[in-house]
């Protein structure tokens, strides 16, 4: 088995290997059957990945321990899910996973569009086989996890904190982010490798990098809400550098999702959408250096490996290759259309791009500032969270504010009338809901009100235009109220998605203002029969005391504690503590109580318990609109979906369009 | 952009130029971070807060509800009593790298309460030579 999981990845490395210097010759020379077959072999690589990656996971539920890495993941006693998740619980099999999916991604992106671009397509393939070549390479050469040992009795297990269902969808969604962003990267390299000036490469990968930015942005809340229901410090982000690691690119393709929209629709900033592009997949793979190198202190702790100098040469050589690349076509990027105002639609992207470009930069200053640091004093200093709420509020509420004025901007030029008709109602409103919360108290967090205040502007915007549209839609067509609004989504399905994916960020810095700003913590020993009260809630240490029992692969610990909120009963939570024999380690289990009515979070952390006496160490955190955060996630990904979902008059107006405009190729 | 001159550029410029100055602000008045030190050089910057590295070397008898411990250089023997005031992190345990923010007085470093991290050593380590 272990020879068969690695002929696959040897093939594979070929095959992937061929895919790139066979079709840069053939794009070079312009032979279509050598393209043919050089994209031919790079959707075949996608076939040797799949075999590579059945072999390990099938080693893994058979617990062959023969294989080093299965031994170093696994044990007999870890549950079938997650002896399945330490697929990509370690450094080999995380390293197979990227390469199942970029093989996987560059099949479907290359089968998708040969026949609509074969020119591009000619120049997309070398680019994505060589991109794969490496990560195929590492897996043979340096990081197999098909090495073979004489089998161990039991195996090592999986960490405690990996044992958990979040493991089984944060890691693998992350992946399909980070090398989802592979294919707009290709694409755009492509558009330049064929001296293209024109917006084929966008359109071409338009959705690939909504799935890509969906993945990165579900990932991270996904993590967020493993980090506050599983580490129980009542927290979600810690601007950790390897949380900021996914955080930067999502920004970078923010800014790229929306910059797009100004080159496709005015012809402008073409060489700002290639940097962007560049950025965006230079920091996937920075995020991914980051978790392998060991070079950062990282609360994801990753030790120090011999694959982190690989990755740091590959970003080096991307990066100056594709700036390099730009550089040399920046004659055939020259804009066609110039900004006529600063109030306008395009200008409105410009200073979103700008304020998500800083955000994301001074989030990496931050992340590599410990490394410069040392490098010029001598001496490593490191940043932590207060410098990045600061540039989080500095950056953070101005793009609030934009996204309500943004959309609702004319292009070309606002007028005075038309800004009158767009902001009247949603000024009215956002400055209503200050008043109210300034009255109720807000004022003690000035950004928390400011927050709040833009937040409602943000979606009074958002429904005067879902109600403006369907109130057309229902003039001109004559269709009732419901039909009316599912057609007017339909029909734009990209705006109105969008829509929706900004009431999510709303809904998201709702929930991160009320979480932080006015959140409750108390801190207190119990013993069995004593209370704790917070911000209007007292739970009570039962008399019975601490409890354990045995589950499948740990000895489970709880406190039973009764709840009472302004004195009337609210429920049981069980916090507690686990400890995995096999791992010989504990880990805490927080009890969440969830009151949706009161739109908060109880959460109870036991720290530390002394066996004899019964008595626990716990944490108590009332955290209001903590919610927000995990409902903004459903929006998020049902907004995505919509702006997502494929459209048949769109694909129709597209070909049409570059059927008419021809490919334009300056050679 | 188009290259002649127009109001969108100076506005551009004009929040190019806003962002850096916040910037420049902040580590100003700020100071730009914290130094982060191993127990080895950590005598030399008494009563700064600074974020400490190392690996836990051995436990120590707690002090009221403070938890202590020895943390010594992750490659060296200079060591350094420390004292925690919060719950240890799950990770926490003789031979485990961790790092938390405090300061150094009177010999012993006082750990900032929930700043304390835990290297997790069992993911993505380098592969074993046998």
């Amino acid at each position: 088995m272990p020879q068969l999981g690695q002929a696959a990845l040897v093939l594979c490395l070929g095959l992937l290997g061929y895919a790139a210097i066979a079709g840069a010759t053939a794009a070079y020379t312009r032979k279509r059957r050598l393209a043919l077959s050089a994209s031919n072999a790079l959707i075949a690589s996608f076939g040797a990945a799949v075999v590579a990656s059945i072999v390990l996971a099938a080693a893994l539920l058979r617990h062959d321990f023969a294989f080093t890495y299965v031994a170093d993941h696994t044990s007999r006693k870890l549950p079938t899910l997650y002896t399945l998740s330490a697929f990509w619980g370690g450094q080999e099999g995380s390293l197979l996973l990227w390469l199942l999916i970029l093989t996987g991604y560059s099949a479907g992106a290359v089968l998708l569009n040969r026949r609509s671009a074969p020119d591009l397509v000619s120049w997309v393939v070398p680019i994505l086989g060589a991109l794969g070549t490496f990560f195929a390479f590492l897996l043979v050469a340096v990081a197999s996890p098909f090495s073979t040992q004489l089998a161990p009795a039991d195996g090592s297990g999986l960490n405690p904190s990996l044992q958990n269902p979040y493991m089984l969808a944060h890691p693998p969604c992350l992946y399909l982010g980070y090398v989802g962003l592979t294919v707009p990267f290709a694409f755009a390299m492509g558009s330049l490798l064929a001296r293209r000036s024109d917006e084929r490469w966008i359109v071409s990968t338009r959705r690939w990098t909504l799935v890509a930015w969906t993945f990165l942005g579900v990932g991270q809340l996904l993590g967020a809400h493993w980090a506050y229901v599983e580490v129980g410090w009542g927290g979600y982000f810690a601007w950790d550098p390897v949380e900021n690691a996914a955080l930067m690119p999502w920004l970078a393709a923010t800014a790229f999702l929306h910059s797009v929209m100004v080159q496709e629709k005015k012809g402008m900033l073409k060489v700002w959408n290639m940097l962007l592009v560049i950025l965006a997949f230079s920091l996937s793979l920075f995020g991914t250096f980051l978790t392998r190198s060991g070079i950062l202190s990282s609360i994801h702790s990753f030790t120090e490996s011999s694959i982190g100098p690989w990755f740091l040469g590959f970003i080096a050589v991307v990066a100056a290759a594709s700036i390099a690349l730009v550089l040399s076509r920046l004659p055939i990027l020259r804009s066609e259309t110039k900004l006529e105002s600063p109030i306008s639609r395009e200008a409105s992207f410009l200073y979103n791009n700008l304020l998500l470009v800083a955000l994301c930069l001074t989030v990496l200053w931050g992340v590599v500032y410990p490394l410069l640091s040392e490098a010029v004093t001598g001496t490593e200093r490191v940043v932590g969270p207060p410098y990045y709420n600061f540039f989080l509020r500095a950056f953070g509420l101005p793009l609030l504010l934009l996204m309500g004025l943004g959309p609702l901007l004319a292009w070309r030029r606002a007028s005075v009338k038309g800004l009158r008709r767009s902001f009247l109602w949603p000024t009215i409103v956002a400055l209503a809901t200050g008043a109210v919360l300034l009255a109720f108290g807000a004022g003690s967090s000035i950004p928390g009100l400011i927050a709040y205040t833009f937040s409602a502007f943000v979606l009074a915007t958002i429904v005067e235009e879902f109600v403006r549209g369907t109130a057309a839609r229902r003039a001109t067509a004559g269709e009732p109220w419901a039909t009316a609004f599912t057609s007017l989504v339909a029909r734009n399905r990209r705006r109105y998605g969008g829509y929706v994916v900004h009431a999510s960020i709303v809904l998201l810095a709702i929930g991160i203002a009320g979480s932080s700003a006015y959140d409750t913590v108390r801190q207190a020993t119990l013993r069995p029969g004593q209370t704790l009260s917070a911000a209007g809630y007292t739970v009570r240490y039962a008399s019975t005391g601490w409890r354990e029992h045995r589950a499948q692969n740990a000895i489970e610990g709880r406190a039973p504690m009764t709840v009472t909120h302004d004195g009337h009963p609210d429920g049981t939570l069980e916090p507690g503590r686990n400890f995995y024999p096999a791992e010989q380690q504990a880990s805490s289990e927080m009890a969440i109580g969830r009151n949706w009515l009161r739109a908060e979070d109880l959460d109870l952390v036991v720290q530390r318990v002394s066996p004899r006496s019964q008595a626990i160490e716990l944490k108590m955190l009332v955290k209001p609109l903590v919610n927000f955060i995990w409902i903004a996630g459903f929006v998020f990904l049902a907004g995505s979906l919509i702006a997502l979902w494929p459209d048949a008059r769109e694909q129709r107006r597209l070909a049409l369009r570059y059927r008419e405009a021809g490919a334009v190729v300056r050679a | 952009m188009g290259r002649t001159g127009n109001p969108a550029r100076l506005a551009i410029a004009l929040a190019v130029a806003g962002c850096l100055a916040v910037f420049l602000l902040y580590t100003s008045f700020f100071g730009g971070g914290r130094p982060a030190l191993q127990p080895s050089a950590l005598r030399q910057h008494p009563g700064q807060e600074v974020t400490l590295s190392g690996m836990v070397a051995r436990r120590l008898p707690s002090v009221g509800a403070a938890a202590r411990f020895r943390l010594r250089d992750v490659k060296g023997s200079d060591a350094v009593t420390v004292s925690y005031r919060d719950g240890l992190p799950d990770q926490f345990k003789v031979g485990r790298d961790i790092s938390v923010d405090g300061r150094y007085a009177n010999g012993v470093f006082v750990g900032k309460p929930g700043t304390m991290v835990t290297k997790c050593p069992s993911k993505y380590t380098d592969k074993k030579t046998t």
